[in-house]
């Protein structure tokens, strides 16, 4: 314990506890079903996924292009709005009406704007039309 | 600005007593980027710019869209306007840059510079497109346009450069530095629409990664030996090492990653393998830019981490040993290796590429000198090798053989015949390069050699001597060529291209070339003063006393 304390690594104590505990979680759950669980073998036991709908082919099909476009483009303005939160955390902060909430507004603005322009250089460049 | 509000975050959760919210006289703290922030508008225009181009390009008129470039070009004569009023010496003081007029110099290179890659692209972008819309057989097809986007990735990469010279600390040059690079990446693929420049980009873009990649462990340990990002606490820091018992080794190593990942934009050896293939694969216009704008990045980013190692405003050179042994050697290679490549070329292109390469080995001298000696020369010369280069690939970018890019040497024969402006604009240019008086590139020279022997280092005014007596035979292929020469069958399909503008973008900066030596003496003080470290005082000019 001292040469934890001397080092500083005491610090890292509540990671450490926090690792052994994911850890000892998992082998917990994957050990106790293994000894625990019934073993029944079945065509619905061996699908993909149990419940929900039936599998159709391989899981190697090709996707088109398209879906990775729009997942690029959602993933784009999911990351923006992100920015907005500690934005307005912060905001929530100052005082109204003096000049630094108008700069943190002009600010937050000016973000914005540049999203709308990359929203509509998207729709111009035809990414949202799907035939 | 959003990543300041977000970087507040976890410095007050560290404060027991204010939970996780951002107390007022935090947020007040942040009043101290008023002064950065003032400073920044110019780049803030070059980046609305951007955006404005990227969206007019999509534009249905066809009018609108033949804008864009001039677009482009309204916006660095802005940007320049804007700097003109914004970056004033109190405000620099105020923002308590390490080199407070460094930027200035810069953004007036980048924009008047920029201008002429704007214009020598113009007609390039989008020709075939837009020529099947004008005829009627094709419709406009706002996926296969990409003049928007050219113009826009130019701007957004001119933006990052300009933003080096604002950098304070690692963050802001690591973003301003890959800002900088990755439109480079995205330009040299679209510019040309061939699978060769695909491969271009590609190469460029994983060698390019992986050189971010170096610096990006150069800096970690830098940070690891000094524990501070900021530029000025970590001189500080390595200032108190020095005192100490010398820097450690953990910050040597640092130093050297770090410079040996932004040889990689100088297109320096060990880094310059990429640099043929690449220019070959780009488009004319690209390549011209991809050899100049990438190398005022690796400078300015130099000369900044260099700043903070140990060179103070007396002008003392600290340099760590080790770091400026590598310096020297990489100096000597770069310049040898680039010369003795272009010797061997049969493509015109390719010969640029090892003659920016050895360009970059001259620059490096001047670094090497250290900053009152050494950097106005670098800087200096970056100026007019920007010019001469443009010069030089705006012609290649002006003139065409049966429709394709001109790439060959054997292309260039008679040129005086098919293209006499042309020819004359490309001579002007290579002999600038090699050095000729009275032309700019013999004073960007004159400085470097001058600098050099001041600081003392022999060895290097020699080789610089020697390899400039190298270069000027493969610079004169470039005037003998097209002016000795006589005009063969295969030149028959040379002219020039439809649009004027690279024509008179490559004969202005021809121009450039004779009249900027008028104005050396001005051109030598903005560079001296861009030069200096600390508080903005009035320039030592240097040239005074020589």
């Amino acid at each position: 314990m001292r040469i934890l304390a001397e080092t500083g690594l005491v610090n890292y104590v509540p990671i450490a506890i926090a690792l052994s505990m994911a850890v000892a979680f998992a082998i917990v759950n994957i050990g106790g079903s293994a000894l625990l669980g019934p073993r029944r073998e079945g065509d619905i036991k061996g699908d993909t996924y149990e419940s929900g709908m039936s599998a159709i082919g391989t899981a190697r099909k090709r996707f088109n292009v398209r879906f990775f476009v729009v997942a690029m483009t959602f993933l784009l303005f999911d990351v923006e709005v992100i920015f907005l939160y500690p934005w307005a955390v912060a905001y929530a902060q100052l005082e109204p009406q003096s000049p630094m909430s108008g700069l943190f507004l002009a600010r937050i603005l000016f973000f914005i704007g540049t999203s709308v322009a990359a929203y509509v250089y998207a729709w111009r460049k035809g990414v949202f039309r799907w035939d | 600005m959003i990543p300041h509000a977000i970087a507040m975050l976890p410095s007050t959760a560290m404060l027991p007593s204010t939970a996780m919210l951002p107390s007022p006289a935090m947020l007040a703290s942040t009043a101290s980027l008023g002064p950065k922030f003032a400073l920044i508008v110019p780049e803030i225009v070059v980046f609305a710019g951007a955006v404005v181009c990227a969206v007019m390009g999509l534009s249905q008129s066809r009018s609108t869209r033949a804008g864009v470039p001039w677009m482009a070009v309204a916006t660095l004569v802005g940007t320049f306007v804007v700097m003109l009023k914004v970056w004033t010496p109190e405000a620099a003081a105020a923002a308590e840059l390490p080199m407070p007029l460094l930027g200035k110099y810069v953004i007036a290179l980048l924009c008047v510079v920029g201008v002429g890659h704007v214009l020598a692209s113009a007609g390039s972008v989008d020709r075939a497109i837009e020529r099947q819309v004008a005829s009627g057989t094709g419709a406009f097809d706002p996926v296969r346009v990409i003049s928007g986007e050219f113009h826009a990735f130019l701007l957004f990469s001119l933006c990052g450069a300009m933003l080096l010279c604002h950098a304070t600390d690692l963050v802001w040059l690591f973003l301003a530095f890959e800002l900088c690079s990755l439109p480079t990446y995205v330009l040299v693929a679209i510019g040309r629409g061939a699978d060769r420049s695909m491969e271009a980009a590609i190469k460029y873009f994983f060698l390019g990664a992986m050189s971010t990649a170096t610096m990006l462990f150069g800096f970690a340990l830098l940070y690891g030996a000094t524990g501070t990002l900021e530029l000025s606490a970590m001189r500080e820091a390595f200032q108190m090492q020095a005192q100490v018992g010398g820097i450690g080794t953990v910050a040597i190593m640092g130093m050297l990653f770090t410079v040996i990942g932004i040889c990689f934009k100088l297109a320096a050896v060990p880094m310059h393998f990429y640099a043929p293939d690449v220019y070959e694969g780009a488009s004319n216009p690209v390549a011209a830019f991809i050899s100049f704008v990438p190398k005022v990045q690796g400078f300015v980013t130099l000369v900044l981490l260099l700043g903070t190692v140990g060179w103070d405003a007396s002008g003392n050179a600290a340099i760590p040993q080790v770091v400026a042994a590598v310096l020297w050697m990489v100096a000597l290679l770069t310049m040898t290796l680039g010369n003795i490549g272009a010797l061997l070329q049969r493509s015109a292109k390719r010969m640029l590429a090892y003659s920016s390469i050895a360009n970059s080995g001259y620059m490096l001298t001047g670094i090497l000198a250290g900053p009152a000696i050494g950097v106005d020369a670098t800087l200096l010369y970056l100026l007019t090798y920007g010019v001469a280069n443009l010069a030089t690939f705006g012609s290649l970018a002006a003139i065409e053989r049966n429709g394709h890019e001109v790439d060959s040497l054997d292309d260039l024969a008679g040129l005086r015949v098919r293209a006499p402006m042309v020819a004359t604009a490309l001579a002007i240019g290579a002999l600038s390069l090699t050095g000729i008086p009275p032309l700019v590139g013999f004073w960007g020279k004159l400085d470097l050699f001058m600098a050099s022997a001041e600081s003392g280092q022999r060895a290097l005014l020699v080789a610089m001597a020697l390899n400039s007596g190298i270069a000027a035979f493969y610079y004169l292929r470039l005037v003998a060529g097209p002016f000795v020469a006589e005009p063969t069958p295969r030149t028959q399909g040379v002219a020039p291209v439809q649009s004027l503008w690279p024509r008179v973008s490559a004969l202005v900066f021809a121009m450039g070339c004779i009249v900027l030596p008028f104005a050396a003496n001005q051109l030598k003080q903005e560079s001296a003063a861009a030069a200096m470290n600390g508080p903005a005082a009035p320039p030592a000019v240097r040239t005074a006393e020589k």
